[in-house]
């Protein structure tokens, strides 16, 4: 009787499975607390958004997904513990993030040895796949590399910069900036006049900027964090320093305008994403993604993130859940249009190299050039 | 040059001033109980948080800071309540206090996180924009400075007031030196020591509502380098000076712009920090700490 019972329950569960579809896990990492957090809110709800759409639609053949979210607190250690849980454990189909370039650096050899995709939006090109062979890692945005290459060269044959100063952050992603921008001056035959480090947390770059001034700087080339992004440009006004100002990335996002102010104005940046951006996909983006929300505006990393589970699901509907499989597919075969144009991967691993060249009007960043 | 050095020497006092600001918090615990509150920068956070939670509910300026402040000075009452206390009467000493600040600056730094997002915020415009400057010559002091100059003169002199011309003060010490015996000499050794925390809580509270338009309102206010360097300026006051705090911070403060100016940006905390070790070999009772004004 027992036994029948047993049986019975196994059916049940199994006609359920059938029927209603089973769920496929995919992990999310990111910082959600430390002083890197400001990234994962973003992350999180532009990947939720995909996934609650795409279960809405029915799934992948029929199949929901399941997003487990962990908390890397933007530490490399931390992170590897977390993505061991999510893959060994938790045997996650595939791993989105971890979000910051040296916690990507340090567990990127994780995804190969599970043979899980990880797609990051971690934008240092120090782990290119011409640098760094993994067939499992992927990269979400256009990487640094790209970006600050047309930083430079707005910099140069747009404003006119012939003699830069540089301010720079000193984590990964401020420091590899800040190689890449020196590579590319030098190219254009170019010395960088004089390059000022403010580390982050700082409040005070007098004495930063006051070597700036004195080198006879006629640009400033940021490439900090936001906060430190926001006193620069503050102290640049306050010292009079008036020339031209070209921001990376963070430079080019509502948290910097936010706590920068006036400031702001006439400040130009390179950016992966615009919420303003007239381009239809992106449009539809940001409505979505403000009324899910309630009306919070995305950034880079949430249109980053919301593709790559596009482009997984992609992955999943044409080659199933194994890992090898996803990988190589998504190296070779996927393609599809998401928020940021077109997604396939390149030589570095990257689905894209989109970026768009913005000056801050005292309300919004007014998009002068968008390069593919 | 000659600007230059003074433009620096201005800025690195003004930041530095934040630094002795925050310091003061941990000076005021060590005078009365000997303990050191690893979660005191936490009371800066939460007053520059309170403050614009108070502030969008269109309190206006002047309620924004009387409950902002009044709360963190019940929050000092509670830390006395519920941390300090019990590990008191369980036998704990300067340790287990220590241990459990810790814990508890982290866990505030959470609760914010959790509770207002990791994100930093702009503070309102009360004290001034952060770019509106007075000029002297051609040096340039922001207005934000000078709010924290004037605020840092009424203190010192409240505080000097209160250690040195008041009842409360001599209880302070006797408190410090003595529990038992400051007791049965009739003090009432309860009152001292929540005083202490309350005010401890409240000068580091005030301090983060100052400093939030500069650092701005972030969980950097909580557990950033800030608290490190408000420590580091209260052990130059020996760890019971006052203005000795206060001087230690804008030393290094000084000290920091200069490493900036004549060395490197890149090494700055370096050079900072190995000088402040230096002095502390030197002289570990804090080199602001001169006794024949000791409070």
């Amino acid at each position: 009787m027992k036994l029948g019972k047993g049986i019975f329950l196994v059916l049940v569960l199994f006609l359920s499975v059938a029927v209603f579809g089973s769920t496929i896990k995919l992990a999310l990492v990111a910082p959600f607390t430390g002083l890197g957090s400001i990234l994962g809110d973003y992350i999180k709800k532009g990947a939720l958004l995909a996934v609650d759409e795409i279960n809405a639609a029915g799934g992948i053949n029929g199949d929901t997904i399941e997003l487990a979210v962990y908390d890397d607190a933007a530490n490399p250690s931390t992170a590897a513990n977390v993505i061991r849980r999510a893959l060994f454990q938790d045997n996650a189909v595939a791993i989105f993030g971890p979000n910051m370039s040296s916690s990507v650096i340090g567990v990127h050899p994780l995804a190969q040895q599970a043979k899980t995709p990880m797609l990051v939006g971690a934008t240092s090109p120090s782990f290119r796949y011409t640098v760094i062979p993994n067939d499992y890692l992927f990269r979400l945005r256009a990487d640094d590399g790209v970006k600050v290459d047309n930083l430079v060269k707005y910099a140069v044959e747009v404003l006119g910069i012939e003699n830069p100063g540089v301010i720079y952050g000193s984590t990964d992603y401020c420091l590899a900036a800040y190689e890449v921008a020196k590579k590319k001056f030098a190219e254009y035959g170019i010395d960088i006049a004089a390059a000022e480090q403010i580390k982050e947390g700082e409040k005070d770059a007098t004495g930063q900027i006051t070597k700036l001034k004195n080198a006879g700087i006629d640009g400033l080339v940021g490439l900090t964090h936001e906060s430190e992004a926001a006193v620069s440009v503050n102290q640049m006004r306050q010292y009079q320093v008036d020339v031209p100002i070209i921001g990376f990335s963070a430079w080019g996002v509502p948290a910097f305008t936010d706590l920068a102010g006036d400031s702001a104005v006439g400040v130009y940046s390179v950016q992966g994403f615009n919420p303003i951006d007239p381009d239809p996909a992106v449009v539809e983006f940001v409505e979505k993604y403000e009324a899910k929300w309630d009306g919070e505006e995305p950034s880079d990393p949430a249109q980053a993130y919301y593709d790559g589970i596009y482009l997984i699901a992609d992955a999943i509907a044409a080659v199933g859940t194994d890992g090898a499989a996803l990988a190589e597919y998504l190296a070779d075969g996927a393609e599809i249009v998401g928020v940021q144009g077109e997604l396939k991967c390149d030589e570095h691993h990257n689905f894209t190299n989109v970026s768009l060249i913005s000056q801050f009007d005292g309300k919004d960043w007014v998009i002068i050039d968008k390069i593919f | 040059m000659l600007q230059d050095i003074l433009q620096n020497i201005i800025s690195g006092a003004s930041i530095g001033a934040t630094y002795g600001l925050v310091g003061l918090g941990v000076v005021f615990l060590w005078l009365t109980i000997s303990r050191i509150n690893f979660a005191n920068i936490s009371s800066a956070m939460l007053g520059a948080y309170l403050f614009i939670t108070f502030y969008g509910m269109n309190l206006g300026f002047f309620l924004s800071f009387v409950f902002s402040v009044a709360l963190i000075a019940l929050y000092g009452l509670g830390l006395r309540q519920f941390i300090y206390e019990p590990i008191r009467k369980r036998g704990g000493g300067r340790l287990e206090f220590v241990v459990a600040t810790l814990m508890l600056c982290t866990f505030w730094l959470n609760l914010i996180i959790v509770a207002y997002g990791a994100l930093p915020r702009p503070f309102p415009p009360v004290f001034g924009k952060s770019t509106d400057f007075v000029s002297i010559g051609s040096i340039k002091i922001s207005v934000l400075y000078l709010n924290i100059y004037f605020v840092i003169a009424i203190l010192m002199v409240l505080i000097y007031i209160l250690l040195n011309k008041t009842l409360i003060g001599k209880s302070f010490r006797a408190a410090a030196q003595n529990r038992e015996a400051a007791a049965l000499m009739g003090i009432n050794v309860k009152f001292t020591t929540s005083l202490s925390f309350m005010m401890a809580t409240c000068v580091v509270g005030i301090a983060g509502i100052l400093l939030a338009p500069i650092y701005f309102v972030s969980v950097e206010l909580g557990g950033g380098a800030i608290g490190v360097k408000g420590f580091a300026s209260a052990v130059l006051g020996g760890l019971t000076n006052p203005y000795g705090t206060i001087l230690g911070g804008v030393c290094l403060g000084v000290l920091e712009n200069f490493s900036t100016l004549y060395i490197s940006s890149t090494y700055k905390d370096v050079i900072s920090f190995s000088v402040l070790i230096l002095v502390l070999i030197i002289k570990p009772s804090g080199i602001f700490n001169w006794k024949s004004k000791r409070v």
